[in-house]
Protein backbone atom coordinates (compact mmCIF):
# COMPACT_ATOMS: atom_id res chain seq x y z
CA UNK A 1 0.00 0.00 0.00
CA UNK A 2 1.04 3.52 -0.79
CA UNK A 3 1.20 5.23 2.88
CA UNK A 4 2.08 8.61 3.27
CA UNK A 5 1.99 8.75 6.68
CA UNK A 6 1.95 5.90 9.24
CA UNK A 7 1.42 6.27 13.09
CA UNK A 8 3.30 3.90 15.58
CA UNK A 9 3.10 3.14 18.94
CA UNK A 10 1.26 7.20 19.75
CA UNK A 11 1.53 8.23 23.56
CA UNK A 12 0.45 11.46 24.89
CA UNK A 13 -0.21 12.50 28.38
CA UNK A 14 -0.58 15.55 30.38
CA UNK A 15 0.79 15.11 33.62
CA UNK A 16 -0.80 11.61 34.44
CA UNK A 17 -3.85 11.68 32.81
CA UNK A 18 -2.82 9.39 29.33
CA UNK A 19 -4.78 11.12 26.99
CA UNK A 20 -3.26 8.28 23.73
CA UNK A 21 -2.22 5.34 24.91
CA UNK A 22 -0.26 3.61 21.92
CA UNK A 23 -2.36 5.01 18.54
CA UNK A 24 -1.40 3.01 15.71
CA UNK A 25 -2.61 3.68 11.99
CA UNK A 26 -1.01 4.91 8.48
CA UNK A 27 -3.15 7.07 6.35
CA UNK A 28 -3.01 5.71 2.52
CA UNK A 29 -2.99 8.23 -0.83
CA UNK A 30 -6.64 9.43 -2.05
CA UNK A 31 -8.28 7.91 1.45
CA UNK A 32 -10.48 9.75 3.31
CA UNK A 33 -10.66 8.53 7.36
CA UNK A 34 -12.65 9.85 9.70
CA UNK A 35 -11.98 9.68 13.27
CA UNK A 36 -15.59 9.82 15.25
CA UNK A 37 -15.46 9.31 19.64
CA UNK A 38 -16.71 11.06 22.32
CA UNK A 39 -15.24 14.87 23.62
CA UNK A 40 -11.56 13.73 25.79
CA UNK A 41 -11.37 9.95 23.60
CA UNK A 42 -7.94 11.98 22.14
CA UNK A 43 -9.50 11.98 18.95
CA UNK A 44 -8.29 16.08 18.44
CA UNK A 45 -5.18 15.49 20.09
CA UNK A 46 -4.05 12.93 18.25
CA UNK A 47 -4.84 14.96 14.62
CA UNK A 48 -2.49 17.55 16.23
CA UNK A 49 -0.12 15.14 17.38
CA UNK A 50 0.28 14.40 13.27
CA UNK A 51 0.88 17.89 12.36
CA UNK A 52 3.10 18.60 15.64
CA UNK A 53 1.36 20.91 17.11
CA UNK A 54 1.26 18.67 20.17
CA UNK A 55 4.19 17.21 21.40
CA UNK A 56 4.59 13.57 21.42
CA UNK A 57 5.44 11.63 24.67
CA UNK A 58 6.28 8.35 22.44
CA UNK A 59 6.08 6.91 19.45
CA UNK A 60 7.43 7.86 15.50
CA UNK A 61 5.50 9.31 12.38
CA UNK A 62 6.90 8.19 9.45
CA UNK A 63 6.26 10.65 6.21
CA UNK A 64 6.77 8.25 3.54
CA UNK A 65 8.60 5.73 5.23
CA UNK A 66 10.91 8.28 7.27
CA UNK A 67 10.56 9.40 10.76
CA UNK A 68 9.49 13.16 10.57
CA UNK A 69 11.34 13.99 13.85
CA UNK A 70 14.84 12.30 12.98
CA UNK A 71 17.32 15.01 12.49
CA UNK A 72 17.99 16.42 9.65
CA UNK A 73 14.35 16.55 8.33
CA UNK A 74 13.33 19.74 8.02
CA UNK A 75 10.06 19.94 10.17
CA UNK A 76 8.47 22.69 8.32
CA UNK A 77 8.82 21.37 5.10
CA UNK A 78 6.90 18.28 6.50
CA UNK A 79 3.95 20.52 8.16
CA UNK A 80 3.85 22.45 4.99
CA UNK A 81 2.32 19.04 2.93
CA UNK A 82 0.14 18.13 5.69
CA UNK A 83 -2.27 21.25 5.97
CA UNK A 84 -4.69 21.44 8.92
CA UNK A 85 -8.00 22.84 9.02
CA UNK A 86 -8.79 24.08 12.44
CA UNK A 87 -12.23 24.35 14.84
CA UNK A 88 -11.75 28.08 15.59
CA UNK A 89 -10.71 28.88 11.30
CA UNK A 90 -7.16 30.63 12.78
CA UNK A 91 -7.61 33.10 9.68
CA UNK A 92 -4.78 35.71 10.11
CA UNK A 93 -6.83 38.58 11.21
CA UNK A 94 -3.71 41.29 9.66
CA UNK A 95 -4.41 39.80 5.96
CA UNK A 96 -7.40 39.96 3.68
CA UNK A 97 -8.69 36.53 2.44
CA UNK A 98 -6.63 36.47 -0.49
CA UNK A 99 -3.63 37.02 1.59
CA UNK A 100 -4.19 34.16 3.66
CA UNK A 101 -3.91 32.38 0.74
CA UNK A 102 -0.75 33.61 -0.74
CA UNK A 103 1.85 34.11 2.39
CA UNK A 104 1.94 30.44 2.87
CA UNK A 105 3.11 30.01 -0.43
CA UNK A 106 5.26 32.89 -0.97
CA UNK A 107 6.98 32.44 2.06
CA UNK A 108 6.98 28.89 3.02
CA UNK A 109 6.99 27.43 -0.85
CA UNK A 110 9.17 30.32 -2.06
CA UNK A 111 6.48 31.05 -5.18
CA UNK A 112 6.02 34.10 -7.02
CA UNK A 113 3.49 36.34 -6.27
CA UNK A 114 1.36 36.40 -9.21
CA UNK A 115 1.90 32.09 -8.77
CA UNK A 116 0.58 32.33 -5.64
CA UNK A 117 -2.44 34.98 -6.63
CA UNK A 118 -3.30 32.63 -9.68
CA UNK A 119 -3.80 29.56 -6.79
CA UNK A 120 -5.05 31.30 -4.52
CA UNK A 121 -7.96 32.55 -6.75
CA UNK A 122 -8.60 29.03 -8.07
CA UNK A 123 -9.14 27.49 -5.05
CA UNK A 124 -11.20 30.63 -3.61
CA UNK A 125 -13.50 29.91 -6.21
CA UNK A 126 -13.84 26.18 -5.70
CA UNK A 127 -14.79 26.77 -2.00
CA UNK A 128 -17.09 30.07 -3.37
CA UNK A 129 -15.23 32.61 -1.86
CA UNK A 130 -13.62 34.37 -4.59
CA UNK A 131 -15.75 37.45 -4.44
CA UNK A 132 -14.60 37.64 -0.96
CA UNK A 133 -10.70 37.87 -2.01
CA UNK A 134 -10.76 41.48 -1.18
CA UNK A 135 -11.70 41.38 2.04
CA UNK A 136 -10.61 41.70 5.55
CA UNK A 137 -10.76 38.31 7.21
CA UNK A 138 -12.18 39.45 10.30
CA UNK A 139 -15.09 40.71 8.21
CA UNK A 140 -16.57 37.09 7.60
CA UNK A 141 -18.77 34.57 9.59
CA UNK A 142 -17.72 31.79 10.89
CA UNK A 143 -18.81 29.47 7.38
CA UNK A 144 -17.86 32.12 4.97
CA UNK A 145 -13.60 31.84 7.48
CA UNK A 146 -13.59 27.87 7.45
CA UNK A 147 -14.29 28.20 3.48
CA UNK A 148 -11.31 30.56 3.27
CA UNK A 149 -9.39 28.19 5.60
CA UNK A 150 -9.86 25.27 3.66
CA UNK A 151 -8.45 26.95 0.70
CA UNK A 152 -5.65 28.94 2.55
CA UNK A 153 -4.86 25.06 3.09
CA UNK A 154 -5.44 23.86 -0.45
CA UNK A 155 -2.81 26.23 -2.02
CA UNK A 156 0.01 24.53 0.09
CA UNK A 157 -0.72 21.65 -2.40
CA UNK A 158 -1.05 19.36 0.63
CA UNK A 159 -0.51 15.48 0.56
CA UNK A 160 -2.60 15.30 3.17
CA UNK A 161 -5.30 17.50 5.00
CA UNK A 162 -6.01 17.10 8.47
CA UNK A 163 -9.88 18.35 9.13
CA UNK A 164 -10.00 19.06 13.22
CA UNK A 165 -13.71 19.16 14.12
CA UNK A 166 -13.87 22.17 11.45
CA UNK A 167 -18.13 22.45 11.93
CA UNK A 168 -18.12 22.36 15.77
CA UNK A 169 -17.60 25.52 15.93
CA UNK A 170 -20.61 26.99 13.03
CA UNK A 171 -24.14 28.29 13.25
CA UNK A 172 -26.01 25.19 12.68
CA UNK A 173 -27.13 26.62 9.32
CA UNK A 174 -23.38 27.68 8.46
CA UNK A 175 -22.55 24.30 8.54
CA UNK A 176 -23.95 22.76 4.99
CA UNK A 177 -21.60 24.55 2.93
CA UNK A 178 -18.49 23.70 4.49
CA UNK A 179 -19.49 20.00 4.37
CA UNK A 180 -20.53 20.54 0.75
CA UNK A 181 -16.73 21.80 0.25
CA UNK A 182 -15.28 18.99 2.37
CA UNK A 183 -17.45 16.11 -0.26
CA UNK A 184 -16.07 18.07 -3.15
CA UNK A 185 -12.60 17.48 -2.06
CA UNK A 186 -13.22 13.99 -1.15
CA UNK A 187 -14.99 13.26 -4.70
CA UNK A 188 -11.39 14.89 -5.92
CA UNK A 189 -9.42 12.25 -4.52
CA UNK A 190 -8.07 14.32 -1.76
CA UNK A 191 -6.69 12.68 1.09
CA UNK A 192 -8.24 14.08 3.75
CA UNK A 193 -8.55 12.84 8.18
CA UNK A 194 -11.46 14.45 9.33
CA UNK A 195 -12.16 14.12 13.43
CA UNK A 196 -15.63 15.31 13.85
CA UNK A 197 -19.07 14.81 15.11
CA UNK A 198 -21.24 15.02 11.39
CA UNK A 199 -21.88 11.10 11.81
CA UNK A 200 -24.17 11.38 8.44
CA UNK A 201 -21.32 13.05 6.88
CA UNK A 202 -19.02 10.59 8.28
CA UNK A 203 -20.90 7.34 6.68
CA UNK A 204 -21.13 9.05 3.23
CA UNK A 205 -17.56 10.64 2.57
CA UNK A 206 -15.25 7.95 4.59
CA UNK A 207 -13.57 5.07 3.27
CA UNK A 208 -12.62 4.10 6.74
CA UNK A 209 -13.98 4.87 10.31
CA UNK A 210 -11.87 5.26 13.26
CA UNK A 211 -13.68 5.03 16.52
CA UNK A 212 -11.58 6.28 19.44
CA UNK A 213 -12.35 5.95 23.15
CA UNK A 214 -10.09 6.93 26.00
CA UNK A 215 -7.21 7.46 23.89
CA UNK A 216 -6.90 4.30 21.98
CA UNK A 217 -8.35 3.22 18.57
CA UNK A 218 -11.40 0.98 19.72
CA UNK A 219 -12.68 0.00 16.32
CA UNK A 220 -11.80 0.60 12.66
CA UNK A 221 -13.26 -0.12 9.55
CA UNK A 222 -15.97 0.77 6.28
CA UNK A 223 -18.70 3.14 7.46
CA UNK A 224 -20.74 -0.11 7.00
CA UNK A 225 -18.87 -1.71 9.34
CA UNK A 226 -19.20 1.07 11.51
CA UNK A 227 -22.44 2.15 11.46
CA UNK A 228 -24.12 -0.97 10.63
CA UNK A 229 -22.54 -3.82 12.22
CA UNK A 230 -20.33 -2.22 15.09
CA UNK A 231 -18.97 -5.21 16.81
CA UNK A 232 -17.25 -3.30 20.61
CA UNK A 233 -19.93 -2.45 23.03
CA UNK A 234 -18.87 0.83 23.50
CA UNK A 235 -19.05 1.74 19.74
CA UNK A 236 -22.54 0.47 19.78
CA UNK A 237 -23.11 2.95 22.90
CA UNK A 238 -21.42 5.87 21.59
CA UNK A 239 -23.67 5.40 17.95
CA UNK A 240 -26.63 5.09 20.52
CA UNK A 241 -26.13 8.33 21.61
CA UNK A 242 -26.48 10.15 18.08
CA UNK A 243 -29.21 7.62 16.49
CA UNK A 244 -31.60 8.71 19.28
CA UNK A 245 -30.80 12.08 18.44
CA UNK B 1 3.76 84.16 45.39
CA UNK B 2 2.73 86.34 42.02
CA UNK B 3 3.35 85.49 38.47
CA UNK B 4 4.34 87.71 36.30
CA UNK B 5 2.38 86.54 32.78
CA UNK B 6 3.46 90.12 30.60
CA UNK B 7 6.93 88.78 32.19
CA UNK B 8 7.08 85.57 30.68
CA UNK B 9 5.97 86.76 27.15
CA UNK B 10 8.69 88.66 27.22
CA UNK B 11 11.14 86.22 28.19
CA UNK B 12 9.71 83.70 25.74
CA UNK B 13 10.28 86.60 23.46
CA UNK B 14 13.56 87.74 24.04
CA UNK B 15 15.33 84.31 24.31
CA UNK B 16 13.00 82.99 21.27
CA UNK B 17 15.72 81.31 19.65
CA UNK B 18 17.07 79.63 22.61
CA UNK B 19 13.94 77.99 23.22
CA UNK B 20 13.79 77.13 19.66
CA UNK B 21 16.75 75.32 19.51
CA UNK B 22 15.87 73.78 22.90
CA UNK B 23 12.18 72.59 21.47
CA UNK B 24 14.41 71.22 18.20
CA UNK B 25 16.27 69.05 20.17
CA UNK B 26 13.97 67.89 22.86
CA UNK B 27 11.51 66.70 19.34
CA UNK B 28 14.66 65.20 18.28
CA UNK B 29 15.88 62.88 21.03
CA UNK B 30 11.84 62.28 21.79
CA UNK B 31 10.98 60.91 18.09
CA UNK B 32 14.29 59.27 17.31
CA UNK B 33 14.55 57.30 21.49
CA UNK B 34 10.97 56.31 20.50
CA UNK B 35 11.62 55.00 17.35
CA UNK B 36 14.79 53.11 17.58
CA UNK B 37 13.28 52.03 20.92
CA UNK B 38 10.45 50.44 19.28
CA UNK B 39 12.75 48.63 17.01
CA UNK B 40 14.97 47.53 20.11
CA UNK B 41 11.68 46.47 22.01
CA UNK B 42 10.53 44.38 18.66
CA UNK B 43 14.03 42.69 18.70
CA UNK B 44 13.71 42.14 22.42
CA UNK B 45 9.84 41.71 23.10
CA UNK B 46 9.98 38.81 19.83
CA UNK B 47 13.25 37.44 21.77
CA UNK B 48 11.63 37.11 25.04
CA UNK B 49 8.03 35.70 23.49
CA UNK B 50 9.77 32.96 21.39
CA UNK B 51 8.70 29.90 23.14
CA UNK B 52 11.46 27.07 23.69
CA UNK B 53 10.11 23.78 21.77
CA UNK B 54 10.93 20.27 22.55
CA UNK B 55 11.74 19.80 19.03
CA UNK B 56 14.26 22.35 18.87
CA UNK B 57 17.73 20.71 19.25
CA UNK B 58 20.27 21.16 21.67
CA UNK B 59 21.67 24.19 20.39
CA UNK B 60 18.38 26.06 19.54
CA UNK B 61 17.43 25.57 23.24
CA UNK B 62 20.87 26.81 24.37
CA UNK B 63 20.66 29.81 22.49
CA UNK B 64 17.08 30.57 23.44
CA UNK B 65 17.83 30.56 26.81
CA UNK B 66 20.95 32.45 26.54
CA UNK B 67 18.35 34.98 24.36
CA UNK B 68 16.27 34.84 27.37
CA UNK B 69 18.58 35.97 30.42
CA UNK B 70 20.40 38.22 28.36
CA UNK B 71 16.47 40.51 27.21
CA UNK B 72 15.57 39.75 31.13
CA UNK B 73 18.99 41.46 32.81
CA UNK B 74 18.34 44.04 30.13
CA UNK B 75 15.21 45.00 30.96
CA UNK B 76 15.71 44.64 34.65
CA UNK B 77 18.70 47.22 34.52
CA UNK B 78 16.81 50.15 32.33
CA UNK B 79 13.48 49.50 33.89
CA UNK B 80 15.01 49.62 37.56
CA UNK B 81 17.25 52.39 37.65
CA UNK B 82 16.63 56.41 37.00
CA UNK B 83 17.60 57.55 33.02
CA UNK B 84 19.40 60.45 34.79
CA UNK B 85 21.49 57.74 36.36
CA UNK B 86 21.90 55.94 33.39
CA UNK B 87 23.08 59.12 31.25
CA UNK B 88 25.84 60.07 33.53
CA UNK B 89 27.22 56.36 34.43
CA UNK B 90 27.05 55.63 30.57
CA UNK B 91 28.08 58.89 29.15
CA UNK B 92 31.20 58.89 31.13
CA UNK B 93 31.93 54.79 31.34
CA UNK B 94 32.24 54.97 27.29
CA UNK B 95 33.68 58.42 26.92
CA UNK B 96 37.38 57.06 26.78
CA UNK B 97 36.22 54.96 24.15
CA UNK B 98 33.77 56.08 22.27
CA UNK B 99 35.02 60.21 22.38
CA UNK B 100 31.38 60.35 21.91
CA UNK B 101 29.49 63.95 22.29
CA UNK B 102 26.43 64.54 24.85
CA UNK B 103 24.27 64.27 22.22
CA UNK B 104 25.16 61.47 20.47
CA UNK B 105 25.58 59.62 23.26
CA UNK B 106 22.00 61.02 24.61
CA UNK B 107 20.22 59.39 21.71
CA UNK B 108 21.88 56.30 22.53
CA UNK B 109 20.85 56.60 26.17
CA UNK B 110 17.04 57.14 25.62
CA UNK B 111 16.94 55.02 22.91
CA UNK B 112 18.32 52.16 24.99
CA UNK B 113 15.91 53.48 28.44
CA UNK B 114 12.44 53.47 25.92
CA UNK B 115 13.76 50.12 24.93
CA UNK B 116 13.20 48.20 27.89
CA UNK B 117 9.93 49.76 27.66
CA UNK B 118 8.88 49.20 25.00
CA UNK B 119 9.97 45.46 24.84
CA UNK B 120 7.58 44.39 27.79
CA UNK B 121 4.88 46.14 25.58
CA UNK B 122 5.56 44.64 22.76
CA UNK B 123 5.67 41.21 24.76
CA UNK B 124 2.23 41.82 26.50
CA UNK B 125 1.14 42.08 22.77
CA UNK B 126 2.78 39.32 21.60
CA UNK B 127 0.74 37.31 24.42
CA UNK B 128 -2.45 39.35 23.51
CA UNK B 129 -2.36 37.30 20.08
CA UNK B 130 -4.34 34.42 19.72
CA UNK B 131 -2.33 30.74 19.50
CA UNK B 132 -4.41 29.81 17.23
CA UNK B 133 -2.85 32.72 14.40
CA UNK B 134 0.60 30.95 15.52
CA UNK B 135 -0.89 27.67 15.20
CA UNK B 136 -2.05 28.33 11.71
CA UNK B 137 1.14 29.80 10.87
CA UNK B 138 2.80 26.68 11.83
CA UNK B 139 0.61 24.26 10.01
CA UNK B 140 1.84 26.16 6.73
CA UNK B 141 5.04 25.40 7.41
CA UNK B 142 6.03 28.96 8.36
CA UNK B 143 9.56 29.36 10.83
CA UNK B 144 8.96 30.59 14.25
CA UNK B 145 10.41 34.61 12.74
CA UNK B 146 8.28 34.34 9.49
CA UNK B 147 5.31 33.43 11.88
CA UNK B 148 6.91 36.81 14.45
CA UNK B 149 7.57 38.95 11.78
CA UNK B 150 4.51 38.47 9.26
CA UNK B 151 1.54 37.52 11.73
CA UNK B 152 2.38 38.32 14.88
CA UNK B 153 4.11 41.80 14.99
CA UNK B 154 1.61 43.56 13.06
CA UNK B 155 -1.38 41.94 15.13
CA UNK B 156 0.77 42.87 18.15
CA UNK B 157 2.15 46.09 17.32
CA UNK B 158 -2.08 47.07 16.90
CA UNK B 159 -3.05 45.86 20.19
CA UNK B 160 -0.15 47.49 21.68
CA UNK B 161 -0.18 51.08 19.70
CA UNK B 162 -1.98 52.88 22.60
CA UNK B 163 0.79 52.32 24.79
CA UNK B 164 3.47 52.41 22.28
CA UNK B 165 2.70 55.97 21.36
CA UNK B 166 2.61 56.87 25.15
CA UNK B 167 6.39 56.39 25.09
CA UNK B 168 6.48 59.40 22.65
CA UNK B 169 5.18 61.42 25.09
CA UNK B 170 6.42 59.92 27.90
CA UNK B 171 10.12 60.49 26.01
CA UNK B 172 8.86 64.47 25.06
CA UNK B 173 9.45 65.29 29.12
CA UNK B 174 11.83 62.57 30.38
CA UNK B 175 14.54 63.44 27.45
CA UNK B 176 14.94 66.52 30.14
CA UNK B 177 16.62 64.16 32.25
CA UNK B 178 19.40 64.13 29.37
CA UNK B 179 20.43 67.27 30.76
CA UNK B 180 22.45 66.00 33.27
CA UNK B 181 24.89 65.07 30.64
CA UNK B 182 25.14 68.41 28.57
CA UNK B 183 22.37 67.80 26.11
CA UNK B 184 20.90 70.79 25.19
CA UNK B 185 17.19 70.24 25.18
CA UNK B 186 14.12 72.38 26.15
CA UNK B 187 15.42 71.94 29.79
CA UNK B 188 18.82 72.71 29.67
CA UNK B 189 17.95 75.97 27.83
CA UNK B 190 15.20 76.95 30.11
CA UNK B 191 17.92 76.87 33.22
CA UNK B 192 20.28 78.71 31.05
CA UNK B 193 17.64 81.66 30.58
CA UNK B 194 16.46 81.49 33.99
CA UNK B 195 20.42 81.56 35.02
CA UNK B 196 20.81 84.94 33.49
CA UNK B 197 17.51 86.62 34.15
CA UNK B 198 16.52 85.27 37.58
CA UNK B 199 13.22 85.13 37.13
CA UNK B 200 12.67 81.61 37.42
CA UNK B 201 8.97 81.23 37.80
CA UNK B 202 8.30 83.26 34.77
CA UNK B 203 10.86 81.49 32.94
CA UNK B 204 9.71 78.15 34.20
CA UNK B 205 6.11 78.77 33.23
CA UNK B 206 7.43 79.41 29.12
CA UNK B 207 8.90 75.80 29.43
CA UNK B 208 5.87 73.90 30.93
CA UNK B 209 3.47 75.60 28.60
CA UNK B 210 6.05 74.70 25.85
CA UNK B 211 5.98 70.76 27.07
CA UNK B 212 2.11 71.27 27.54
CA UNK B 213 2.02 72.35 23.56
CA UNK B 214 4.75 69.42 22.87
CA UNK B 215 2.91 66.48 24.33
CA UNK B 216 -1.00 67.92 23.62
CA UNK B 217 0.34 67.94 20.34
CA UNK B 218 1.51 64.44 20.06
CA UNK B 219 -1.58 62.74 21.63
CA UNK B 220 -3.49 64.50 18.63
CA UNK B 221 -0.94 63.20 15.90
CA UNK B 222 -1.12 59.69 17.55
CA UNK B 223 -4.86 59.72 18.06
CA UNK B 224 -4.95 60.62 14.42
CA UNK B 225 -2.92 57.52 13.74
CA UNK B 226 -4.79 55.30 15.83
CA UNK B 227 -8.23 55.86 13.74
CA UNK B 228 -5.87 55.40 10.41
CA UNK B 229 -4.23 52.54 11.36
CA UNK B 230 -7.88 50.71 11.88
CA UNK B 231 -9.04 52.50 8.75
CA UNK B 232 -6.08 50.74 6.47
CA UNK B 233 -7.01 47.76 8.29
CA UNK B 234 -9.94 47.53 6.58
CA UNK B 235 -9.08 48.42 3.14
CA UNK B 236 -5.65 46.71 2.57
CA UNK B 237 -4.18 44.41 5.32
CA UNK B 238 -0.75 44.32 4.15
CA UNK B 239 1.10 45.80 1.45
CA UNK B 240 3.38 42.05 0.47
CA UNK B 241 1.34 40.62 -1.82
CA UNK B 242 0.44 43.46 -4.05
Amino acid sequence: MNEIIQIQHLQKHFGNLKVLNDVNFDIHKGEVVTIIGSSGSGKSTMLRCVNLLERMDGGTILYHGKDILASGNDVNQYRSKVGMVFQSFNLFNNLSVIENCMIGQIKVLKRSKEEARAKAEKYLKEVGMYEFADKASTKLSGGQKQRVAIARALCMDPEVLLFDEPTSALDPEMVGGVLDVMKDLANEGLTMVIVTHEMQFAKEVSDRVIFMDQGVIAEQGTPEEIFNNPKQERTKQFLSRYSNR
Amino acid sequence: MSINFPKALEIFQENISLFLYGIGNTLLFALIGTLVGFLIGLLVGGIRAIEINDYDSGLVKVLKHIGRWITSFYIWVFRGTPMMVQAMFVFYLLKPVLQWTPFVAGLVIISINTGAYMAEIIRAGIQSVDKGQNEAAMSLGMTTIQTLVFIVFPQAIKNTFPSIGNQLIVNIKDSSMLNVIGVTELYFQTTSVAGSNYKYIETFLVSALIYLFLTTLASFLLNYLESRFDEERKTKAMDFCS
